[in-house]
């Protein structure tokens, strides 16, 4: 399909403002504003809202960066979350495992997280190097049976430390496993700010802005700017004689790094290890959330990072509160659905600019 | 060129071609004597999950047919299925009857749906599957609201016995316990222990006769056109965008269908989660029995179904008696389903690119010739 | 096909299904139907209960009633048909009864008084309505989409 053919052009600034920005975009923001003006009307501590929004940001803001490096390569958001978030959870039981306990577990968790996120993104890579133009898709059911299979191994595997297998039979992980004495707000706690009821989560809020200052710096270096090249002009990239297939490669493999801080950082500010099937449906929420804040099938920055995850965020946390207080109906779950998978098949179906 | 190594090809394509039944076949070889199940218990298992899951795996032909990849979006059928019982099961309608109602109650809802999933995916052309699989979780947030809030002030559900204590929304089982089994006892015959249910098979033969019947019809040459190539249907006069509306409807309905007849063999509905694993589970045994993305046929959907399920009984017992832990069958069977999945999406993209090379170096071959001709 | 064809095709089709439809709701509708061995009073005239009576419905034997005692059955469609094995004394023969009678479509849970069927009298006699009891609140159901109860929770879509 050769021929673009634009149907709007003219329409104004503001028509064209709405147009840059999105109109669903815009929509999602307006509801998150009203909410927030709404709140105090309810009866709802706002403090202590904002506080939730912040915590919350907080926690999933790194697993959303991961969908950065795969969207600048051209594979695509990274549907395949869980596959990093495997091995985010190998480096965190391992820790414990090997008798890691407080701040230390969580540095540990990281460092052993990392060989497992290099093999498993190099695997995922060279995979996704093999079915280009299908990425989303296979990502996604790669990520499936990534988790599905350490479902298995949660149990099989040899793990002995009492404070995480099951204590009746002594082997297996148990589904939840509490970080109180390891690296329970670890972060959060670091640095925090309290203003009343404010509470800022300064340490992780930092750590999350160290790593987006990383990715953003990465991609302004030369290998960065390649990987820029070959998601939004393969050809030109390969005229320009980079070598796309190990670009790609990287990118997957960072992104998958990136998932598995990105869960150990949740679950530093949650409390809990979950395993089995928790892993499986983390995709879809990170991926909406970055494409909430603006980023598009193939186009994403760190600003679309922080807006996304602030908005997502913030209509989770809110929603239920605000509505309850209002209408006494609890239709979070149904609003959640419906906005987040409405924002990734708004993106799906929009024209591609560019390649594909 | 000598034949054998070609006969060897064509040894070798057989095998690839076939791998997934035969590793399923060989799983299942290892598992059943493990189980120890009474062989006349996995037929009785087998028989009846034939009847109850085989309608809703043929429902994933048309899509195919069309070259739209494997429907995810099938649960809306089941979805607007799902209504049609409990609207029939408010009104007291019962039995065989009750399931028609229901039946006929899914169809407008099924058309809806159908038409927004197709329009949806022709705006998301080359994605078709990604996008299947988002609606799918899209219009159960919809379904939710439907079900949820909306059913008790807005659409009027008469008993309190379906309805949740505070006065709207549906519990979270719904007893279809007066249309339980019925389509399925009907004409039953009884051979050797073994309930076959004759009128549920009727009901499965009629929809294998019409999808042969379709598939020879214009709209089922068109179908098959666009699925071939867009461009080329396109050309040749074929409305391609409606065809493939068409296709992703026919799917939906008899999906609606498919999940009424499940159901009334389950006799009992989990409201909220029981269409959200059919569509997943029905595209693994389809894929299971040897079908492709792009191609599938009616044997496929029941070779898979009964090596999906006869692998689904067996594993988590085998399991258990291998690990002495009966989760570990549980899961290697959710582990199963995704990686076959993953498999076949796979292999449907790589064979996608190294048709599209060939063809790129044959174009290449017939450049180069021309102009050496010159 | 010509258009205004294929629109008469479509209308009939969708006729046809509503007629199906229609026709569904009406011989599928559903009814329990208590049977009561009550004795009761009627225009001043009391019609006493037989010793004990067999309700058999589609030759299928539902209960045996001895005074004030009920027994329960389904029944679909509104003509409703049973045979009753009446034993006026203890220890004397039985005499088969066959009944046939109209249920009311809009009623879910029908009693019928069966002295008052074998003796013949009218609609308004014979039959009322039975009210079930409010349903007794449920605590599991505060949590409508519980997840924990489908195959392995496996739905969940929470961040």
């Amino acid at each position: 399909m050769g021929n673009t053919n634009r149907l709007s052009d003219g329409k104004g600034r503001i028509g064209s403002m709405v147009q840059s920005f999105g109109l669903p975009r815009l929509i999602i923001a307006g509801f998150l504003l009203l909410l927030f003006i709404l709140a105090p009307f309810a009866g709802v501590d706002l403090f202590m809202q904002i506080t939730n929004v912040l915590n919350r940001f907080s926690w999933n803001a790194v697993m959303v960066l991961a969908m950065v490096p795969m969207i600048h390569a051209g594979c695509g958001p990274n549907f395949g979350l869980p596959l990093g978030v495997v091995s985010g959870l190998l480096g965190a039981t391992l820790s414990i495992e090997l008798g890691f306990t407080g701040a230390m577990s969580f540095v540990m968790a990281i460092l052993i997280s990392t060989p497992f996120a290099l093999l498993f993104g190099g695997g995922y890579g060279w995979l996704l190097n093999k079915i280009k133009g299908g990425e989303m898709m296979i990502a996604t059911y790669v990520g499936f049976s990534a988790a599905s299979f350490m479902c298995m191994m949660w149990l099989l595997l040899p793990y002995s430390s009492p404070t995480m297998v099951w204590g009746l039979s002594g082997q297996g992980l148990r589904t939840t496993i509490s970080l109180e004495g390891f690296y329970n707000r670890v972060l959060s706690d670091f640095l925090q700010i309290r203003i009343g009821q404010l509470v800022i989560p300064t340490g992780a809020l930092l750590f999350f802005a160290l790593l987006a200052v990383l990715v953003w710096a990465f991609l302004h270096t030369k290998t960065g700017t390649a990987m820029t090249a070959v998601g939004s002009n393969p050809a030109f990239a390969k005229a320009a004689g980079i070598n796309i297939d190990r670009t790609r490669t990287l990118s997957v493999i960072m992104s998958t790094w990136l998932a598995a801080v990105g869960i150990l950082v949740y679950e530093q500010g949650f409390g809990f290890i979950q395993l089995y099937t928790a892993p499986l449906f983390l995709a879809l929420p990170a991926v909406s959330a970055v494409l909430i804040g603006g980023a598009s099938v193939n186009k994403a920055t760190i600003t679309n990072v922080v807006i996304g995850t602030f908005l997502f965020q913030g209509i989770l946390t809110m929603t239920p509160t605000v509505m309850n207080a209002m209408i006494h109906m609890d239709m979070a779950d149904v609003i959640r659905t419906v906005v987040s998978n409405g924002m990734i098949l708004y993106a799906l179906t929009r024209k591609m600019e560019g390649s594909r | 060129m000598s034949k054998k190594p070609r006969q060897n090809k064509n040894v070798k394509h057989l095998l690839m071609d076939n791998s997934v039944p035969l590793m399923f076949i060989v799983i299942c070889a290892i598992c059943i004597p493990l189980s120890g199940f009474s062989p006349s218990y996995l037929i009785n298992e087998i028989v009846t999950r034939l009847g109850r899951n085989l309608f809703l795996v043929l429902c994933l032909l048309f899509p195919i047919m069309a070259g739209m990849g494997l429907n995810f979006a099938m649960t809306l059928g089941a979805m607007a299925g799902e209504i049609g019982l409990i609207l029939a099961s408010d009104w007291q309608i019962w039995g065989i009857p009750g399931i028609i109602l229901a039946m006929i109650l899914s169809i407008p809802i099924s058309i809806f749906l159908g038409y927004i999933c197709g329009t949806l995916m022709n705006m998301a052309r080359g994605r078709e599957m990604i996008t299947s699989y988002i609606i799918n979780y899209f219009i159960n947030g919809i379904y939710l609201l439907v079900v949820l809030y909306m059913m008790g002030p807005i659409i009027p559900i008469m008993h309190s016995s379906i309805k949740l204590p505070r006065g709207y929304g549906i519990r979270n089982t719904t007893s279809l316990l007066n249309m339980r089994q019925r389509l399925d006892d009907l004409l039953a015959v009884n051979v050797g222990g073994v309930k076959i249910p004759v009128l549920t098979f009727l009901i499965i033969g009629a929809l294998c006769l019409f999808i042969v019947w379709f598939r020879r019809t214009k709209l089922g040459q068109d179908m098959r056109a666009v699925g071939q190539d867009m461009e080329v249907a396109r050309e040749a006069g074929i409305k391609v965008e409606r065809t493939r509306i068409i296709s992703i409807i026919l799917s939906t309905v008899f999906a609606g269908f498919g999940m009424v007849i499940y159901l009334q063999n389950m006799g009992n509905m989990a409201t909220y989660t029981s269409h959200s694993q059919i569509g997943m589970f029905c595209i693994a045994a389809l894929l299971v029995g040897g079908a492709a993305v792009d191609r599938a046929s009616i044997g496929n959907a029941f070779l898979g179904v009964i090596l999906f399920h006869l692998m689904f009984i067996v594993a988590p017992s085998a399991g258990a008696k291998i690990t002495g832990d009966s989760m570990i069958g549980e899961y290697f069977r959710v582990f199963v389903s995704y990686g076959v999945i993953t498999v076949a999406l796979v292999m449907y993209e790589m064979k996608k690119r190294s048709v599209k090379s060939r063809t790129g170096q044959l174009l290449a071959q017939a450049q180069r010739e021309e102009a050496a001709g010159k | 096909m010509s258009k205004t064809r294929s629109w008469i095709f479509r209308i009939a089709a969708v006729a046809l299904l509503v007629a199906i439809a229609g026709a569904m709701m009406v011989i599928g509708r559903g009814h329990t139907v208590y049977f009561d061995n009550y004795s009761l009073e009627y225009n001043g005239q009391t019609y006493e209960t037989p010793y004990k009576i067999t309700v058999i419905v589609k030759d299928e034997q539902i209960a045996k009633l001895y005074d004030k005692e009920r027994g329960m059955s389904t029944w679909i469609g509104q003509s409703f048909e049973m045979d009753l094995e009446v034993m006026q004394e203890k220890g004397g023969s039985e005499e088969t009864v066959h009944i046939q009678l109209d249920l009311p479509y809009s009623i879910d849970g029908i009693i019928l008084n069966l002295p008052a069927v074998l003796a013949g009298l009218p609609e308004e006699a014979y039959l009322t309505e039975f009210v079930p009891a409010a349903p007794e609140p449920e605590p599991e159901d505060e949590n409508p989409e519980g997840l924990g109860e489908d195959d392995l929770g496996l739905d969940g879509f929470d961040m």
